[in-house]
């Protein structure tokens, strides 16, 4: 048992999940039982979400300071407002709209990584004002005119299995996909030897440039996943659809103890972490906290964690 | 001779009838100045106020009405575009501002550069500035009493509120809780933040909702009602009473359920064609009207009867919507 304990102590992801555990005790203590499988039922739904772009976030970051994807939020709702508008709520036309979304976030992948690249723009700005570009894309194109998914869709984002979200189901697949794509293959070698050092990768004769675009891509083609599934699960499209995204997939990525620094990923650490921010939402809620405490606690919560979760980190 | 006179008769009334048209304000500019786009109902607001000024500078009521939207929805951007406003000699800025106080400093700026300021929905305090506000509190108040007129015994509520630390947001929870200290039948179980947004709404009270006893009604701020519904069905549990918030995704869920098992409920906000209200005052006052510096404009409300009419004219993604024609505000000025 202590052997078992101190193996995983050593884990990084292990706080998020220690955390999110108590989380969800704490809420069930004060409803004294009633509702805890629903409501991590709830927290498995809205989580896999931010899971998806906190995969890409994770990729993003790991490439080395100062690399980050702040056009994720724009990202999400242009490829929802595609989505629904090129299928027009017709099953039969469910594929076209997910190639077209996809496509639509495949410009913005290369497009950001044209700025940080060609234009010598530091990621954080490039991102930050190509979302803005790709914001009023949305908006000039969608018109702020909300279109039902087709059944197709909406059935897939929505639907349980004994419980869990069938969405999860596919979440998971892709993490352990993620996780044996950062692991077991070359360009996810390459992607934690450019955030532990870019330089030593280049003179290694790794493909720093080729990695970093491919990274870029892949953050803006899961952002544009979740823009399909998330105007699925919600019944639509929205302008504000990708609000909250922006915080959440730096949030997680962190929480879940992938390294701010770079070089160093996690991907069980940010499912922790996801289902970790949406069940503290919960428990706040629950206990009726009002506005200003409920940010309060969410942000010392949050310190508190990267803080025991990063100081056990270093002493090892 | 008496075909003559019906002509001189009708010319005179022509003239009569287009003086007002071409009154002072013809060689005026107004701008508008908004702080937000990045939802439907200001997406119907800028579309309202590009519909109604486009005409009224076709038939030279004013020289131009352009809109200038900020990015970022931050204050200090908004007042750096109200002061470029300044030197580009508007006559007139109608406002919907970030801030109710943070802007004053900006505002007066443009009243002493001889400026008029009118500000609506997000209105500024600075006194030397006109206010088109809203009832807010009366918009939360007037759900509560729908509520016990519908269910006599009353029972437990979810309140979703808005965005957290805004003016608005403060003033319906207001008036939800003095509904609810006078129709005592009725208990406020839990409370979430919806953010005006489906999404955030729907994601908020699917969390809460199992730790919750059996709720009744469901009262909002608007833009939140459909995401309830849908958090609701998903989580298995009969539908309660929620009250929309003229969205057209709400009302036409509204009229889904309507059709299915006859569901009632009422709706209510604010129109977003509040925008054309502001530019007829401002034009009233450029034309040197008395007009009062607070006015008040009334919310529009949905019930039963009037869904399917109000459903049809609702564009498809938009808000329920009233634009005020030059008559209309002054009906509103004159406190009609």
């Amino acid at each position: 048992m202590t052997a078992l304990w101190s193996k995983l102590r050593g884990q990084p992801w292990i706080w998020s999940f220690i955390a999110m555990i108590a989380v969800w005790l704490a809420t069930i203590a004060f409803t004294g039982g009633q509702g805890a499988g629903e409501i991590l039922t709830a927290a498995l739904s809205f989580a896999t979400f931010t899971i998806i772009i906190g995969l890409g976030q994770m990729m993003v970051i790991t490439t080395g300071p100062g690399n980050v994807d702040l056009s994720i939020p724009a990202t999400i709702t242009l490829a929802g407002v595609v989505a629904t508008k090129v299928m027009d709520t017709d099953n039969a036309r469910l594929l076209i709209g997910i190639v077209a979304a996809l496509g639509a976030s495949f410009v913005v992948g290369l497009f950001n990584y044209g700025l940080i690249r060609l234009l010598r723009i530091p990621p954080i700005i490039a991102t930050l004002s190509s979302s803005f570009l790709i914001l009023s894309t949305a908006i000039s194109y969608g018109r702020g005119i909300r279109i039902k998914p087709p059944p197709m869709l909406a059935d897939f984002a929505t639907t349980r299995i004994l419980g869990v979200p069938l969405l999860a189901i596919f979440v998971l697949l892709l993490s352990i996909g993620m996780a044996l794509l950062l692991k077991r293959t070359l360009y996810g070698r390459t992607v934690l030897a450019i955030g532990q050092n870019p330089r030593a990768a280049r003179l290694a004769g790794l493909n720093v440039d080729l990695t970093r675009f491919a990274t870029y891509l892949l953050s803006a083609l899961l952002a544009g996943v979740t823009g399909i599934v998330l105007s699925g699960f919600s019944g639509g499209a929205a302008l504000n659809m990708g609000e909250g995204f922006l915080l959440a997939s730096i949030a997680v990525v962190v929480i879940g103890g992938t390294s701010v620094a770079g070089g160093r990923a996690n991907v069980p650490g940010i499912w922790g972490a996801a289902l970790f921010i949406y069940l503290l939402d919960t428990m706040l809620n629950t206990f009726g906290a009002s506005a200003g405490i409920r940010l309060i606690m969410t942000g010392v919560i949050i310190i508190t964690v990267i803080t025991i979760a990063g100081g056990d980190r270093q002493q090892r | 001779m008496k075909k003559t006179s019906l002509l001189v008769a009708g010319a005179l009334a022509a003239i009569t009838f287009a003086l007002p048209a071409s009154a002072d304000t013809k060689d005026k500019k107004i701008a508008l100045s908004n702080n937000y786009a990045g939802n439907s109902w200001r997406q119907s607001m800028l579309k309202s106020w590009d519909k109604v000024t486009k005409q009224a500078v076709a038939d030279g009521i004013v020289a131009a009405a352009d809109p200038f939207t900020t990015s970022e929805n931050q204050v200090t951007e908004q007042a750096a575009q109200i002061q470029n406003l300044i030197l580009q000699g508007y006559n007139a800025i109608v406002i919907n501002a970030a801030s109710p106080d943070a802007l004053n400093g900006v505002v007066k700026q443009a009243c002493d550069a001889g400026i008029i300021v009118v500000s609506f929905d997000g209105i500024v305090t600075e006194p030397c500035a006109w206010r088109i506000a809203v009832d807010f509190k009366k918009m939360g108040a007037v759900q509560l009493d729908y509520l016990s007129e519908k269910m006599k015994d009353g029972g437990n509520l979810l309140e979703i509120r808005g965005l957290a630390g805004v003016f608005v947001d403060d003033e319906i929870h207001k008036g939800i809780e003095e509904g609810v200290g006078k129709h005592t039948q009725f208990k406020i179980v839990g409370s979430v933040h919806g953010d005006w947004a489906q999404e955030v709404a729907q994601k908020a009270v699917a969390g809460i909702l199992p730790s919750l006893p059996e709720v009744k009604g469901v009262v909002t701020q608007g833009g939140d009602g459909y995401g309830a519904a849908q958090a609701f069905k998903a989580a298995g549990r009969p539908t309660p009473l929620i009250i929309m918030g003229n969205r057209q995704d709400e009302l036409a869920w509204w009229k889904e359920q309507k059709d299915a098992n006859g569901y009632e409920t009422m709706s209510v906000s604010i129109a977003p064609g509040v925008s054309t209200l502001a530019f007829w005052v401002a034009q009233m006052i450029l034309d040197g009207k008395e007009v009062p510096k607070d006015l008040v404009v009334p919310f529009l409300q949905i019930n039963q009867a009037d869904l399917e009419k109000s459903l049809e004219t609702t564009e498809k993604g938009g808000v329920a919507n009233v634009e005020y024609s030059k008559a209309d505000a002054e009906k509103v000025v004159a406190g009609k």
